[in-house]
């Protein structure tokens, strides 16, 4: 029975986690303007608050993971009850009154409007919560051994995860690298240092530092001086951790190209 | 950064992937080409106007009997009045002129406050190189400008065509409809899939913050840490990534003629407006290319228009 009891603690505690992660991400990196206003419950607040809300909620999601990992206070899973029970109100009151919002419920990733899918995992959640309250171990026990009711109750989430088919379709549609933000220049600068190319060429530079950086669609330049006071130039592909790099020398005063070397891929 | 940097960049990345690189200007394969003459009316007749360019030359050129010219109204050109500043659209290696605009600016930016109760006095955010402007919205064209911006408070965004008197810019006339969002919530782009688009569409624009004579334009999509401009990089057309220095080919679909353009700044205002040109057709979303009034004139727009259907490529 204690089996029954705690079987889904590991779940809400990967949920709870998750959903920190994921919010304090969207909130990090979406310094976007206005991207966080089809987000969640956060677009019921006005502009200047909507990070912040985002934030409080991760904030709390974190405390009642922690909580219910390592103690079995009743303070934490009671929290937990409320907090999905709260949450699927909110859900159903954001599609009644926004319904082109998404549920934010992990960032960006759940930006799609909320659906009955949506409305049904906090349904779930909270039923788990429910379940976990009387359990007699903490939940870092329950994630130790973990039993087929676990895995059942793992498959329910999933199915009611709107969020599984957008992160499939966004492996399958990547948007192509041209239109991606590309790595930041230091990366870009690594990538060209640990290639054979720049370890052929190096000695020729007057600097190792490059006077002039810049992106075009999917390639990075990097332009430097050699001892002759002539252009070096390196074109290092945007995408893959070995990325393809390509050179060439162009005197100073030449403003047509002189194409020293063909193409090395490292 | 310099002029000659910015060209550098271009023979650099040609030799490195061993492109060719297309020269800037208008692809000769258009036909007569259209020049774009800039200058101060020193004096004015039915057939003959009398400019001085940015350069200090004077420069005689002849009117073409059907041509017109805009100075907050139609008008015709022989009353411009002598000390305007016009840009004109001459054919014939730029010896004949057809088309005048004298005095016209083009006022984009974000509202930031809304003052006055029959004249308006609006001020704007104009992008983080171009600092605020204030412009007056005369009583008569207030109407007539409201309608096609809807939300007149601060926030929002804001495109009108004017004219520079007393040194004041008068908003005349509305440049686009007004996007519905606030300027800090552009619209995510369509989805893309992977695959070069050879050619993306959309609307192109013109700004009056370039200098005379300057061919060039500003291009939204720029790495926001190649440029220092912390608003770059936001657009609604799905744009690849660029650099100030990239020849951009433009073409104007409704005139059909196209250039080689070179991006010469950081289109962070445009990439805010998602909006179409109905110039003469319907445009997909998003303003893919501020250019400025040389370039503009010289790929067939129409100042007072706003816009024209185009297409871009890289040159």
């Amino acid at each position: 029975m204690t089996l029954v009891l705690e079987s889904q603690l590991p779940l809400l505690i990967v949920m709870l986690a998750l959903g920190t992660v994921a919010k304090v991400i969207t909130v990090g990196s979406g310094g976007e303007p206005g991207s966080l206003s089809r987000l969640g419950p956060a677009v019921l607040m006005p502009g200047r608050l909507q990070a912040p809300a985002l934030l409080v909620c991760a904030a709390g999601e974190l405390v009642l993971a922690t909580g219910l990992s390592l103690t079995t206070h009743p303070l934490f899973r009671w929290g937990t009850v409320a907090f999905f029970a709260l949450s699927t109100y909110v859900l159903t009151e954001l599609r009644r009154r926004r319904p082109d919002a998404g549920c934010g419920c992990f960032g960006e990733v759940s930006s799609a409007p909320v659906g009955l899918r949506s409305v049904g995992r906090t349904v779930a959640l909270t039923g788990m919560a429910a379940l976990s309250v009387w359990s007699p171990a903490p939940g870092w026990e329950a994630v130790l051994a973990p039993s087929w009711l676990t895995a059942a109750g793992l498959a329910l989430l999933v199915a009611l995860s709107p969020e599984v088919e957008e992160l499939i379709d966004r492996v399958r549609y990547r948007a192509p690298c041209e239109q991606r933000r590309g790595p930041a220049e230091s990366v870009t600068l690594a990538r060209l240092r640990s290639s054979g190319t720049w370890r052929a060429h190096a000695g020729e530079l007057a600097s190792t530092e490059p006077y002039d950086s810049w992106r075009e669609l999917c390639w990075r330049f990097f332009a430097f001086r050699n001892h002759d006071a002539d252009d070096v130039v390196f074109a290092v592909y945007l995408s893959g951790r070995r990325p393809a790099v390509r050179m060439a020398v162009v005197s100073a005063a030449d403003s047509g190209s002189l194409p020293e070397y063909t193409p090395v891929s490292a | 950064m310099g002029l000659s940097n910015v060209d550098r960049r271009r023979v650099l990345a040609a030799a490195a992937l061993g492109r060719d690189t297309g020269p800037p200007g208008p692809d000769p394969g258009d036909g007569d080409p259209l020049r774009a003459v800039a200058g101060e009316v020193l004096d004015v007749s039915p057939h003959l106007i009398t400019i001085e360019t940015p350069g200090g030359a004077e420069e005689r050129l002849v009117i073409a009997p059907w041509a017109t010219a805009w100075h907050g109204a139609d008008v015709a050109p022989a009353d411009l009045p002598a000390g305007a500043m016009v840009l004109m659209r001459a054919l014939r290696d730029g010896r004949v002129v057809e088309r005048i605009w004298a005095d016209t600016t083009r006022i984009t930016g974000t509202i930031l406050s809304v003052q006055g109760r029959k004249d308006l006095t609006v001020e704007l955010d104009c992008g983080p190189h171009r600092g605020h402007r204030t412009v007056v919205v005369p009583y008569r064209s207030s109407g007539r400008l409201q309608v096609r911006h809807p939300k007149f408070e601060p926030g929002y965004l804001f495109d009108a065509i004017g004219v520079r008197r007393d040194g004041a810019s008068h908003a005349l006339l509305p440049a686009t409809s007004q996007p519905p969002y606030p300027a800090r919530s552009v619209p995510p782009p369509p989805p893309a899939y992977a695959g070069l688009q050879s050619r993306v569409a959309g609307t192109a624009t013109w700004s009056d913050t370039f200098d005379e004579e300057e061919r060039g334009a500003a291009y939204p999509m720029l790495e926001r840490a190649d440029t220092g401009c912390a608003e770059a990089g936001v657009s609604c057309a799905g744009l690849p990534y660029l650099s100030v220095g990239s020849l951009l080919q433009v073409r104007n679909v409704c005139a059909n003629r196209s250039a080689n353009v070179p991006v010469v700044a950081c289109g962070c205002l445009a990439g805010r407006f998602c909006d179409r040109c109905v110039e003469c057709d319907t445009s997909p979303r998003g303003r893919i290319a501020e250019l400025s009034p040389s370039s503009y004139v010289e790929l067939g727009g129409d100042l007072v228009k706003g816009c024209f259907n185009a297409q871009i490529g890289l040159g």
